[in-house]
């Protein structure tokens, strides 16, 4: 039996054979030869096609084939075809029993594969000549396919490995359902979702303002899966509303002071990517015309639309209308750096899409700020109408220009620029601008382009833009590097800025002895009297004569010019000592440097000195009448051995006092002198050669000074120190009209005693009255030497006392040159032995 | 093969025939006749659909050429 079908088969096959090649359309009256090498190549080609062992990829089941078949002509227009096929069906399947087809499913599985086949080659499309079967994307919509493209390539059938029907079956009864389901089209839903995405109400799909989105209107019945996804793909309207709606309020508002230059170009920015959006809308608004193909249908070669295929399409376009939403949202209340700065931060995102669309929106963003920040690092121009970029102009006078003329607005920085770099944009803008303000410079518009073509790039517009960081810090390094440079340049040598420096420590701490020797002696007399009756002008006339008879009038007619006399505001009681002082009058640009302040300081440190130098003046000028001499000596020899003795012990005090004083002035002084102010010069210097900028030179100059200040026992914590200091000082003079007072007693004396002598010698006689006059001159010498010394004894006490409290509150101070101060003072140990033994006491 | 089972089997053939005009699979009495004998045989339809598409290209092309 077997055998024999085997036989009956394969006889069969070579007659479907024959009859399949004779039936050629071409030929139709040639008979190949069954024994040519063409028609056996033809039937062995058939015999393996055949022993392929192919299982039909669907179920048999003969009703949903011609089922399906009936409908696919239904839906092909032919309507009384479909009719008449279901009619020949019934009679079809009604035959039973010997002589019928027995493999009723087969055969009409093999009729419908056959039209199909035949059907598609009909459309042109030849799908043996695909390399691949089409795969049916109608799929996408109603489930995987049931159904297999027969097509080959050079013999290789393609195998689909479902025996069952089942699933046709299952497709559809679901299809049914879906129709049964829904009142409106999937077409008409597709297309009503692509209006809602541009913001427009459909026919079905409709703004529900409850549930805040697109939904499907309620009076339409979908299945709710339909419905789920029509609010899912509507969300990118919902996000497409918003950023539409921020754009145009911003633009409506655009001239206005809260959007600015920046928002601006983030609603171009915006616009840009709507714009894309919109082309995408259109390519699919004109595959929604092309109709959804049911799932029995073959595949329609255009592309059509449907929703699962929107939810594909809508992928990466929802990404980024979610990006530009939320974006949105932060942005609504920022302005200028801080919008770029919060775009920023949304930036540093994993996703290469996200990173990518933030890069290039960023770009748009931050172009007009880059274009700030070159124009500022190039230029000095400040192009900030919307006050958007991070260094705020501020209208002051001149001489404050450098340091409050410009300043950072942190709520702008972006924080892609870091506060060193936004510092250092500041400064070389702020250079720029001092050059070109104060300076009246031009110079630098050669070092900024030169700074360009170092950095790479043009000074022209639209060079920078973000996520080049590094080449905004090398333009900014470049720019600053040769600005600043220039600056300094021109300070220093146009402006002499050294040299002023010079000349103020040379006037103005005391550095040119002898100008501050001459001064001290023209104007000292004058100084003694009350303030209200010394005129600055006179005052000015002593400087002028000072300058003119010391070194100094070799010095730059243009500095000495700027020192002035200066009489501070002076009460009722004061004397000229206390009012007069000397001042540097900087002028453009050097006051940025020299401010109120701190020639206010130069002010104190001068007073101060001037003081200084005024003790060591007094006790210098008592030196010259104190100094041990013949003459002095031998004019006591004449007086009375007591009245000689009481002279001598007074001499002696004032001696040992005046040497106290000098041993502590001179010392003071050269700690003043020497361990301040050359140090503190000599570290200036050398700072000087080092700054780089002109921020570098003013903390330089500050510390220089601040140095000066606190080392002269002018600070703030030096206060009670500096008090018992001024004590002294007071002391010392006093001590020193008080000598004046004995000296000039004793030269009285002297006087009187010579002219008693010389009239003795004259008249002998005359001696007893003379002799009584002596007397009564020795007794008044007595007196007076008496008084003396103890007002000497009284100084002499509060000076020691004075100088031990001075001397205790020495090693408290910080600066650590103070200690050898305290060294120098008590070499020998002397002060603080006395002390101990004081204390001891 | 009594005579009713031959009018049966005429028939069908028939209405098989008129079924796949109407599909216009293009074939004639003849062949359908072989292919319903060659289902009949339980050979897979698919394969047999393949066959003849092949074969009608086939034809086609080997004639041109």
């Amino acid at each position: 039996m077997e055998e024999d079908d085997q036989q009956k088969a394969t006889d069969l096959v070579h007659e479907l054979v024959l009859r399949l090649l004779s039936q050629n359309p071409k030929t139709p009256n040639t008979h190949p030869d069954p024994n040519s090498p063409t028609f056996l190549k033809t039937l062995r080609y058939a015999h393996r096609i055949l022993r392929s062992r192919l299982t039909p990829s669907v179920s048999p089941d003969s009703a949903a084939i011609a089922e399906s078949l009936t409908r696919r002509l239904a839906t092909q227009g032919k309507s009384s075809d479909a009719l008449s096929f279901a009619d020949l069906y019934t009679k079809f399947s009604s035959k039973t029993g010997p002589g019928s087809v027995n493999n009723k499913w087969s055969l009409l599985h093999l009729l419908k594969i056959v039209s199909e086949d035949r059907q598609s080659a009909a459309n042109g499309l030849d799908s043996s000549l695909l390399l691949l079967p089409n795969l049916n994307l109608d799929d996408a919509v109603l489930g995987r396919g049931k159904k297999k493209d027969w097509s080959n390539n050079g013999g290789v059938l393609l195998v689909s490995k479902d025996p069952e029907n089942l699933r046709d079956v299952a497709f559809r009864e679901f299809v049914s359902l879906v129709k049964e389901e829904s009142e409106v089209t999937e077409e008409v839903l597709v297309r009503d979702v692509l209006y809602a995405c541009q913001g427009i109400d459909g026919k079905f799909v409709k703004f529900n303002s409850e549930i805040d989105g697109y939904a499907v209107v309620d009076y339409v019945k979908v299945p709710r899966a339909t419905k789920t996804m029509v609010r899912m793909l509507s969300e990118l309207g919902w996000l497409f509303r918003k950023v539409k709606c921020f754009i145009s309020e911003s633009m409506d508002r655009f001239p206005g002071e809260d959007v600015g230059t920046v928002g601006q170009a983030f609603c171009a920015a915006l616009q840009d990517e709507l714009s894309d959006y919109y082309k995408l809308l259109a390519v699919l608004e004109a595959q929604a015309m092309n109709p959804i193909p049911l799932v029995s249908e073959s595949v329609s070669e255009s592309n059509y639309l449907s929703l699962r295929r929107l939810l594909v399409w809508f992928a990466e376009p929802m990404v980024k209308m979610r990006l530009m939403a939320v974006l949105v949202d932060k942005c609504k209340v920022l302005r200028g750096g801080a919008m770029a700065g919060a775009i920023h931060l949304h930036a540093q995102h994993g996703d290469p899409l996200v990173h990518g669309f933030m890069m290039s929106l960023l770009r748009c963003v931050c172009s007009p700020l880059f274009e700030m920040v070159r124009s500022w690092v190039l230029e000095g121009e400040l192009e900030d109408t919307f006050g958007e970029f991070f260094v705020v102009g501020q209208p002051v006078k001149v001489d404050l220009l450098w340091r409050e003329g410009y300043k950072l607005h942190p709520g702008m920085l972006p924080s892609f620029i870091s506060p060193s770099l936004a510092q250092r944009i500041l400064r070389t803008g702020k250079s720029i601008n001092f050059l070109r303000v104060c300076c009246d410079d031009h110079g630098w518009a050669d070092a900024a382009s030169e700074a360009a073509a170092a950095s790479g790039t043009t000074t022209r517009r639209g060079g920078l833009g973000y996520g080049e960081t590094d080449a905004l810090e090398h333009l900014v390094t470049e720019a600053a590097k040769r600005i600043d440079k220039h600056l300094l340049d021109v300070l220093y040598k146009r402006y002499k800025f050294k040299e002023h420096c010079l000349a103020i420590k040379r006037y103005l701490l005391l550095g040119q002895g002898d100008f501050v020797q001459y001064l001290m002696d023209i104007v000292g007399p004058k100084l003694s009297e009350p303030a209200n009756n010394i005129s600055s002008f006179e005052l000015a006339g002593f400087l002028e004569a000072a300058i003119r008879a010391s070194n100094a009038q070799y010095d730059d007619r243009d500095m000495l010019d700027r020192l002035r006399v200066k009489m501070m505001p002076h009460g009722s009681g004061d004397r000229g000592w206390d009012v007069f002082s000397l001042e540097y009058e900087p002028r453009v640009p050097l006051d940025t440097v020299f401010t109120e302040s701190v020639l206010s300081k130069y002010l104190r440190v001068f007073n101060f000195l001037w003081k200084l130098k005024r003790v060591e003046h007094a006790l210098i000028g008592i030196w010259k009448t104190m100094k041990p001499n013949c003459i002095t000596s031998n004019s006591f020899v004449k007086l009375q051995s007591s009245v000689k003795m009481q002279l001598l012990s007074a001499l002696r005090r004032c001696q040992v006092l005046w040497n106290e004083m000098n041993h502590f002035v001179t010392n003071f002084q050269y700690y003043i002198m020497f361990e301040v102010l050359e140090v503190s010069w000599c570290n200036f210097s050398k700072e000087m050669e080092a700054a780089k900028d002109l921020d570098d030179l003013l903390a330089a100059h500050e510390k220089y000074l601040n140095s000066i200040v606190g080392k002269s026992l002018l600070g703030e914590q030096s206060q009670t120190i500096s008090k018992s200091l001024f004590v002294l000082f007071e002391l010392i003079l006093r001590f020193r009209s008080h000598a004046d007072r004995l000296y000039e007693g004793i030269y009285e004396l002297q006087i009187r005693t010579k002219e008693s002598g010389r009239e003795r010698n004259k008249t002998q006689e005359s001696s007893s009255w003379i002799s009584e006059g002596r007397k009564a001159i020795t007794q008044r010498a007595g007196e007076f030497l008496q008084s003396m010394s103890q007002d000497m004894d009284s100084i002499a006490k509060e000076y020691t006392t004075s100088l031990d409290a001075f001397l205790s509150l020495l090693p408290l101070q910080q600066s650590v040159d103070l200690k050898f101060l305290f060294f120098r003072l008590d070499f020998t140990e002397f002060y603080s032995r006395l002390h101990s033994k004081g204390k001891e006491s | 093969m009594d005579k009713e089972a031959a009018e049966t089997a005429r028939e069908s053939l028939e209405l098989v025939f008129r079924m796949s005009n109407i599909l216009d699979t293009g074939l004639d009495r003849h062949t359908l006749s072989v292919l319903i004998a060659l289902c009949d045989l339980g050979i897979n339809p698919e394969a047999l659909a393949a066959v003849v598409k092949e074969l009608r290209q086939e034809s086609g092309t080997s004639l041109r050429s």
